[in-house]
């Protein structure tokens, strides 16, 4: 008796791992915990590329729970069952079990090549528009100022406070001063590693103003959790006017009336 | 855990965690570091306090003390040191080598100087902690003049009244700074160049004067509002004229390398009632000029 | 792999060890789920001895034993001072804040205590999450990453801030904070906080001003009874007029002045040249008025000067230059012609000397020399706009060897110092070679 109660424990304990799997997922989005919000070009199709793994992953993973508990309440030892008989495995059903995964797979990297291209491989051939140095534990900024080159005297410099013109291709010259960071884009669909010593180009797109964040993404101290970064998507004219205000307040020879709070 | 593994199931489990309690318990109860405890304040007493602070009305500005005393007299003596100063060392002067180490002559330290013939000890300092009345209400506008040659301050200790202006002057052919701890002066003075600097609060004790060209650069200052201040001289000497007679006055004395708390000087001298916080009391009739002689200071006063 | 051993011996392997029996199940016997309902309360058991029942103890200030060893305090006039500190400040979950000290108690209680949300749903401890772990939970530059960081995190309590508006020992405005938050102190590990709101920051600047407040009238208590007359016994009086009016009101009038004391600066000319003003510039920065090769190096790089401290480490390097004098005289005395008087004395240093130590080992970081900055790498702590450097120049920096120029260099010159050094990291043409020093040239981590 108490050998069935363990069994019926067990099974449905297992059971509940498809069912609160399920679950989460349903009831997530309820409370808004499901992908932010995308304001990218290529963001559509990442994220049909994540239902779709979603969806297949999700079925395979019910199929393969409901039958877990479906044996172990079946096959339970306290319940009256033949005794097993031993076989040599069964050469059909592996055969079949790895190609159909390794068919998926090959689909899939098939299926994504466009997207990565599009994202990762088509670089536009425009001068950056940022330079964003990771560092322990900030964004620091670098924009070419108004000749448009970086590395020259009228550059401007910030910290964490990222601003880019909206409906215009935008080039992020990446790179880190220490250690590797991961120059993550939420609302963009954008992830790319800071490795020091290397120059990495990033670049996306933005279609809807508005202030979203930049987090980071690689583990690279103890400060990683708060390394975040805040990304303001303006107009063209917004996006001119701040950059003059910043040339001017960087630029100060006098200070700032007493009244007014340093920063924006 | 060879020892846990045993056939019979009930004590494993007990063994293993009575295994774990005997490792985990110690750990957890702390690997930190042992720092010096803090005092722990009264936190009832503290209580008090905070309520009887909020509660007292701000105190009406307390008077000057009522002035004591008239007329003025003068005070004089000389210091002698008792013990063997020693060689003073020479000081790394590394920067500037062609005027700081001009013609190979090496820059000594100063903090102990004695003079050879009657053993004064020069740069101790005296001042009195509180006078009720002054002589001259207004400090004097001649200035102390604070040189520099030689990447050397010229005056190992300098003193002046809060108000009265100190020239820093730079006598090099090359810039110094002027650096007095504690205030807001710090300062470049240009090579051939000088800098007036009046004090606007006194000092408690001596101050340090560096330059941070020049680090081996080190002189005191010391301001005091009534100017009752005195710097020994070479011969060990000092002399305060015009303090205030018929008045309980207390001194306070220093030197750089006393092995007091904060450099006081304290003497064996009961009859002046000499603390070992470098304290004397005196009272002055008025018009006396009163010696106190010689003031022995014995070698285990001076430190390193 | 489909498993192909007896269901029964699977359950029964991690019960018997290496008693493979083949035999047909017995019905009765007892289930695995007694060694684990064992292996739970094993976990539990631990778990509750690792970490307790209890939440974390109540956070304290930590008293300043450097200060208080250094006026040779008895334990009783160290009481005396924490008591007197817990009356008027308070504790760092409860700060009080005097009206003397001008500082806005609701700002505080937004900033101190442990992070949580108060009733309106706002976050508090604002300073125990963002700056606690760096400058310590006093304000000491002691938190526990301080060890790990090149430069050391600011220590308030004496009240010396380096990056400032205003003259070289006042106190910077809450402007100056406000920036200083805002924009991080590049090339060092303190951030930005630009992306916490108005009024978070400002809770942080008063904050801040209120661990500088406390600490330097810490200070003020603790050297107070060199102070003291011999009738008092050595106490402090206990009154309104000594602990508030003398000891505290002086301290937060500093504070309350600097927010009018900003340095006036003359205009840079529009219309100003900027080829000659750098070349004037140059002129200036290796001429003898301003000096500036003799520390920053004929080549910019910061290597004319390597061995002075600033104002936080030297304290602690004179310090323990007193301390080994009197260790060696204690080591060197003769205890055999002794009075009775000198061999307490004595014994009284000996105990000094070890407590300070243990003082300096655990309330103290390793002295570090402090490099005169690397002007080729365009970073510049304090601020990069030319008002910046303008101010740093002026006033020199407080807490640091660098002097101020004011008085000596005059202001339009010192307009041309700022140019030639703001293009200092994009052209350099000055003298190489001849008095290069040999010490290592400081480059600030960026």
């Amino acid at each position: 008796m108490g050998n069935r109660l363990a069994g019926i424990f067990w099974s449905l304990l297992f059971l509940a791992v498809p069912v609160l799997g399920v679950a989460t997922f349903v009831v997530g989005p309820l409370y808004d915990i499901w992908l932010p919000k995308d304001v990218s070009v290529h963001g559509r199709s990442i994220d049909s590329l994540f239902y779709f793994i979603l969806v297949l992953t999700g079925v395979v993973f019910v199929v393969t729970e409901v039958l877990l508990f479906w044996f172990l309440w079946k096959y339970d030892a306290a319940r009256p069952n033949p005794v097993a008989a031993f076989i040599h495995g069964s050469h059909t059903l592996e055969v079949v079990w790895t190609i159909i995964p390794a068919a998926t797979l090959l689909f899939l990297s098939i299926y994504q090549m466009n997207t990565w291209a599009d994202v990762k491989m088509r670089r536009p051939r425009i001068p950056p528009t940022v330079e964003v140095v990771a560092r322990q534990f900030e964004w620091r900024l670098r924009y070419p100022g108004r000749d448009g080159e970086l590395g020259t005297p009228d550059d401007l410099f910030l910290v964490n406070d990222l601003h880019v013109p909206v409906d215009e291709e935008v080039l992020v010259q990446l790179k880190s001063m220490d250690v590797l960071h991961s120059f993550f884009l939420p609302n963009l669909r954008i992830k790319q590693d800071a490795v020091p010593g290397m120059k990495t180009p990033v670049w996306f797109k933005a279609t809807e103003v508005g202030q979203y964040d930049i987090v980071c993404a690689e583990l690279c101290g103890w400060g990683h959790y708060k390394m975040k970064g805040r990304i303001t998507v303006d107009t063209r004219e917004d996006y001119e006017r701040w950059l003059e205000e910043i040339e001017a307040r960087q630029e100060a020879t006098q200070p700032e009336p007493v009244a007014e709070v340093a920063g924006q | 855990m060879r020892a846990c593994s045993r056939s019979d199931r009930r004590s494993t489990g007990g063994c293993i965690a009575s295994w774990c309690a005997a490792v985990l318990v110690p750990l957890a109860s702390g690997c930190g570091s042992d720092r010096v405890a803090a005092p722990s304040a009264d936190a009832g007493l503290a209580a008090e306090l905070r309520s009887r602070l909020a509660s007292a009305s701000p105190a009406a500005a307390a008077a000057d003390a009522a002035p004591v005393g008239t007329g003025w007299a003068t005070l004089k003596g000389r210091f002698v040191f008792a013990g063997d100063p020693g060689t003073p060392r020479a000081l790394v002067a590394d920067k500037d080598t062609e005027v700081c180490s001009k013609d190979g002559v090496k820059l000594l330290d100063r903090s102990l100087l004695v003079d050879p013939s009657g053993k004064g000890l020069a740069n101790v300092v005296l001042f009195v902690r509180k006078a009720s009345r002054v002589k001259e209400a207004t400090p004097s506008s001649t200035p102390v003049v604070f040189d520099q040659k030689n990447c050397e301050f010229l005056a190992p200790v300098v003193a002046a009244r809060v108000g009265q202006p100190v020239d820093v002057k730079n006598s090099d052919p090359i810039g110094h700074n002027t650096n007095v701890a504690g205030s807001d002066f710090n300062q470049l003075i240009p090579a051939g160049g000088s800098t007036a600097y009046v004090p606007k609060a006194e000092t408690g004790l001596p101050t340090m004067v560096t330059c941070n060209v020049h680090p081996w650069m080190k002189a005191y200052m010391v301001f005091r509002k009534d100017g009752y201040v005195a710097v020994s001289a070479a011969d060990g000497s000092f002399t305060i004229p015009d303090l205030p007679a018929g008045e309980l006055l207390e001194f306070q004395v220093w030197h750089e390398r006393s092995t007091g708390a904060n450099g006081a000087l304290g003497l064996d001298k009961p009859d002046l009632k000499w603390t070992p916080k470098g304290r004397f009391q005196i009272k002055l009739e008025e018009n006396e000029v009163k010696d106190l002689g010689t003031l022995d200071v014995p070698a285990s006063a001076i430190g390193t | 792999m489909i498993p192909s051993t007896h269901p029964s011996s699977v359950a029964s392997r991690g019960i018997a060890a290496g008693s493979l029996s083949g035999t047909a199940p017995a019905v009765s016997r007892p289930p695995a789920i007694g060694l684990s309902w064992l292996a739970v309360g094993v976990v539990v058991t631990v778990a509750i001895a690792t970490t307790g029942c209890g939440g974390a103890p109540a956070a304290s200030f930590r008293a300043n034993l450097v200060e208080s060893t250094k006026q040779r305090l008895t334990p009783q006039q160290e009481r005396q001072v924490a008591t007197v500190m817990l009356a008027l400040f308070g504790t760092p979950d409860e700060p009080v804040a005097l009206p003397e000290t001008g500082l806005d108690q609701a700002k505080l209680t937004l900033a101190a205590g442990p992070v949580r949300s108060d009733i309106v749903g706002r976050k508090n401890g604002l300073y125990r999450e963002h700056c606690a772990h760096c400058h310590g939970i006093t304000g000491d530059g002691l938190g526990p990453t301080a060890a790990f960081l090149n430069p050391y995190p600011r220590d308030y309590r004496p009240g010396v801030f380096k990056f400032k508006s205003t003259e070289r020992a006042d106190k910077p405005t809450r402007d100056d904070l406000v920036r200083l938050l805002h924009n991080g102190v590049p090339g060092t590990s303190m951030p930005s906080f630009a992306l916490l709101s108005e009024t978070q920051v400002d809770a942080l600047v008063e904050y801040v001003k209120y661990l500088s407040i406390r600490g330097e009238t810490e200070l003020a208590l603790a050297r107070a009874f060199f102070e003291l007359d011999d009738e008092a016994k050595g106490e402090l009086q206990q009154t309104r007029e000594f602990l508030v009016d003398e000891m505290l009101t002086p301290v937060a009038d500093k504070w309350r002045a600097a927010d009018e004391a900003r340095i006036p600066v003359p205009e840079m000319p529009a219309d100003i040249d900027m080829a000659a003003s750098i070349a004037k510039g140059k002129e200036l920065f290796y001429g003898d008025k301003a000096n500036c090769v003799k520390c920053h190096g004929v080549t910019g790089l910061g290597d004319g000067q390597a061995n002075d401290y600033d104002d936080w480490n030297k304290n602690i390097v004179e310090i323990t230059k007193e301390i080994d004098g009197t260790a060696e005289r204690a080591r060197e005395a003769k205890t055999s012609g002794m009075t009775e008087e000198q061999r307490a004395e004595h014994r009284a240093n000996i105990a000094w000397v070890n407590r300070f130590h243990g003082v300096l080992d655990g309330d103290a970081l390793q002295p570090r020399t402090i490099p005169p900055r690397n002007l080729r790498q365009g970073i510049y702590r304090g601020g990069r706009r030319p008002l910046d450097l303008y101010y740093r120049i002026h006033a020199g920096i407080n807490g640091a060897p660098m002097p101020a120029a004011k008085g000596t260099v005059p202001p339009e010159d010192i307009w041309h110092i700022v140019n030639y050094v703001r293009s200092l990291p994009y052209g350099f043409d000055g003298e190489l070679g001849a008095d290069r020093s040999t010490t290592s040239v400081q480059r600030d981590r960026m």
